[in-house]
């Protein structure tokens, strides 16, 4: 029996992957289950999802608690989750990350395997939706499952362009995922943490709002679902402590004064 | 030809009421609609089904509207969940003779997760009750439901549940039926109650065969409702024989009993968590078997009277609670044992309310702490097991 936990945020497609997975487990011969870990879900949430793989005889109904595998969709998790919580020791942690693995720190040594799945994403699909990308990296880290299953998986799940975007996005990320250890270190450096209620942390974009272009409509006001915008002397304010980076300003701005600008691992706001 | 893939419980359940060819649905579709309807206007949608599909604007709709279509003698489905189940218990109250199959998904009222609270409510009113265990199951009792409510003898509503979120949203491999398989083992519906204009009124009345009126009529129901019991044992039975798969007697089943001192007790999802943690109990040499209960109403006394015979202790583990009155289970168990002389101990737990997680390790200290109450003396209160 294997034991997976995934974690990413509402949006991702953690649920998704936890469901490829399990189908590509049971296309070779496993017993599989995937179980989301539902709640009142929302865009940029965190979000956890589980996959069991082995005999049918042996399948309970819990969470899974002490995983073999820990599965990361967002590179900015790990500032706010503890992600190595309960993974058996020897585990591997399969995480989007720029970084290689031994720049990835945690207190203990893993195995561990990165990709950047956010950019292999946003080059084959289009959007930031890492899930599929991940689980090229998992195949490779863990040898788990094969590539081909995985792809058979995509297509049960998947059909038309949507498809074949996403295989191209396994592929791509099973390619280029580099497997290493971590660093350990004695202590995580400790992330400043936002107030209560920030969304800060759930942007993989943030608005930016160029004040020339402005002409202070507050239509982006109107719309923001997290009421983080202000408006200071007739311009747009991002507030970036609410801001979830929807997005949904820069897609009702008349005049196009707001973009979306990729969020960076190193420099988080 | 029979194939597998992996599924959550809501589809299996929609594919259990597409392979009966269903003709009528109705639901209710918002919150706390389940996508269970959503895949069934999916498969209707894209010709993959035939039926009608009536949107209403309340459970209580949906239920008098399948009621409705029952009477004239169409197969039915509905699907709801906890709060829209209780909105239904008016309805359900009132069509005691028509042939109507329901899918719930268990939720609490506590919170979104499941509890079987919701469905016992409804133990009253003379609904066949059945509890699931994994998304096989879900779809094997929704056909199962339409053999056991439209069999002649009985003409009874039946109603299914499985576990919200645990099964509802938890995918895993399931074998799909042949469809010629499933028109052989379950023809239309013939339903000679439906109202046919060439008859006079009165036939019509007598065949309807409604039970209603002085305490009598109470008398007849109750005894035309227990008898399900046997119907129920006879399609498990039969279901076996044609598709290979089948859930214990129908009623309950006994995992690794034998030469067992005490069991326990489950129902839906703890059963599977159960049946791994007795195995593993059974292989440390610790005597402890599992009882997985399917069938909650009618109770299947006899069965339970049967283990009391067998075993010396049994825990009931309740995922429900009536209350000021306790689980159902236990209160009923202890009822159906009251006269054997030599009745074994049952203990009684609460565990998984609200939804709450219930892991190997709560079961454990079930089973375990009533092996132990075989040969010494334990508390005898109900226990509360795990909960945040």
């Amino acid at each position: 029996m294997i034991e997976i936990r995934f974690h990413g945020r509402g949006g991702q497609g953690a649920v998704t992957a936890s469901r490829v997975l399990a189908i590509a487990a049971f296309l070779e011969g496993h017993h599989s289950q995937s179980i989301p870990m539902y709640g009142t879900e929302r865009r940029g949430a965190p979000v956890t999802a589980f996959v069991r793989i082995g005999e049918k005889s042996r399948m309970i109904r819990s969470l899974v608690h002490e995983p073999d595998y820990v599965v990361v969709l967002d590179p900015l998790l790990r500032n706010t989750v503890n992600i190595t919580e309960g993974l058996k020791p020897g585990g591997t942690i399969i995480i989007n990350s720029a970084s290689p693995p031994e720049e990835i720190e945690f207190t203990s040594e893993y195995k561990v395997a990165t990709v950047d799945a956010t950019k292999v994403a946003l080059e084959t699909i289009g959007r930031p939706i890492t899930n599929t990308a991940i689980l090229g990296a998992f195949a490779k880290g863990t040898g788990e499952v094969k590539l081909e299953s995985l792809i058979e998986a995509v297509k049960t799940e998947m059909s038309g362009r949507m498809a074949d975007t996403n295989i191209k996005a396994v592929e791509k990320a099973y390619n280029s995922t580099i497997v290493g250890k971590n660093r350990v270190v004695k202590e995580l450096k400790k992330v400043a943490l936002p107030p209560a209620n920030s969304r800060a942390d759930w942007r993989t974009f943030r608005p930016i709002v160029d004040p020339a272009k402005c002409t202070g409509c507050q239509i982006c006001w109107t719309f923001c679902p997290e009421h983080s915008i202000n408006m200071m002397e007739r311009k747009s304010t991002i507030d970036y402590i609410y801001c979830k980076g929807c997005g949904v300003c820069a897609e009702e701005c008349p005049t196009k004064a707001i973009t979306m600008v990729m969020e960076s691992e190193k420099k988080e706001g | 030809m029979p194939h597998t893939e992996l599924m959550v419980g809501n589809k299996a359940v929609a594919y259990g009421a597409k392979l009966a060819r269903v003709q009528v649905i109705s639901a209710y579709p918002i919150t706390p609609q389940t996508t269970i309807v959503q895949y069934l206007a999916e498969f209707i949608a894209n010709g993959e089904m035939k039926a009608h599909f009536i949107e209403v604007e309340s459970e209580l709709s949906a239920m008098v509207a399948v009621q409705g279509a029952s009477f004239a003698g169409a197969r039915v489905f509905t699907a709801t969940s906890g709060p829209g189940l209780f909105f239904m218990h008016h309805p359900m109250m009132e069509g005691a003779d028509l042939p109507v199959v329901m899918g719930v998904v268990h939720r609490s009222n506590k919170s979104m997760q499941p509890d079987h609270t919701d469905l016992m409510a409804q133990r009253d009113n003379g609904w066949i009750q059945l509890y699931c265990e994994n998304n096989q199951e879900a779809l094997d009792t929704a056909l199962m439901s339409y053999k056991i409510a439209e069999d002649p003898r009985l003409s009874t509503p039946t109603v299914f549940g499985i576990d919200g979120y645990i099964l509802s949203y938890t995918a895993e491999p399931v074998e799909v039926p042949d469809q010629e398989m499933v028109d052989e083992w379950l023809p239309p519906l013939k339903a000679p109650w439906a109202p046919d204009i060439h008859l006079p009124v009165q036939e019509w009345k007598k065949r309807q065969g409604r039970m209603y009126g002085s305490q009598k009529a109470w008398l007849e129901h109750d005894t035309k409702f227990r008898s399900s019991l046997g119907v129920i044992r006879e399609v498990n039975a039969g279901f076996e024989k044609t598709f290979g798969r089948s859930y214990g007697n129908g009623l309950i089943e006994e995992h690794n009993c034998e030469g067992a001192d005490a069991v326990i007790t489950a129902m839906g999802t703890i059963a599977s968590t159960a049946r791994v943690v007795v195995d593993d109990l059974r292989s440390e040499g610790k005597n402890v078997g599992l009882i997985k209960l399917k069938c909650y109403r009618p109770f299947p006394v006899d069965e339970i009277r049967g283990l009391a015979k067998k075993y010396h202790a049994i825990g009931v583990i309740d995922r429900n609670i009536s209350l000021g009155g306790g689980g159902n289970v236990l209160n009923e168990t202890r009822s159906a044992i009251y006269d054997i002389a030599e009745r074994p101990k049952v203990l009684g737990f609460h565990t998984g309310m609200s939804g709450d997680e219930v892991t190997p390790q709560m079961i454990r200290r079930i089973a375990e702490k009533t092996l132990k109450s075989v040969s010494e003396p334990v508390p005898t209160a109900v226990e509360w097991v795990g909960g945040a």
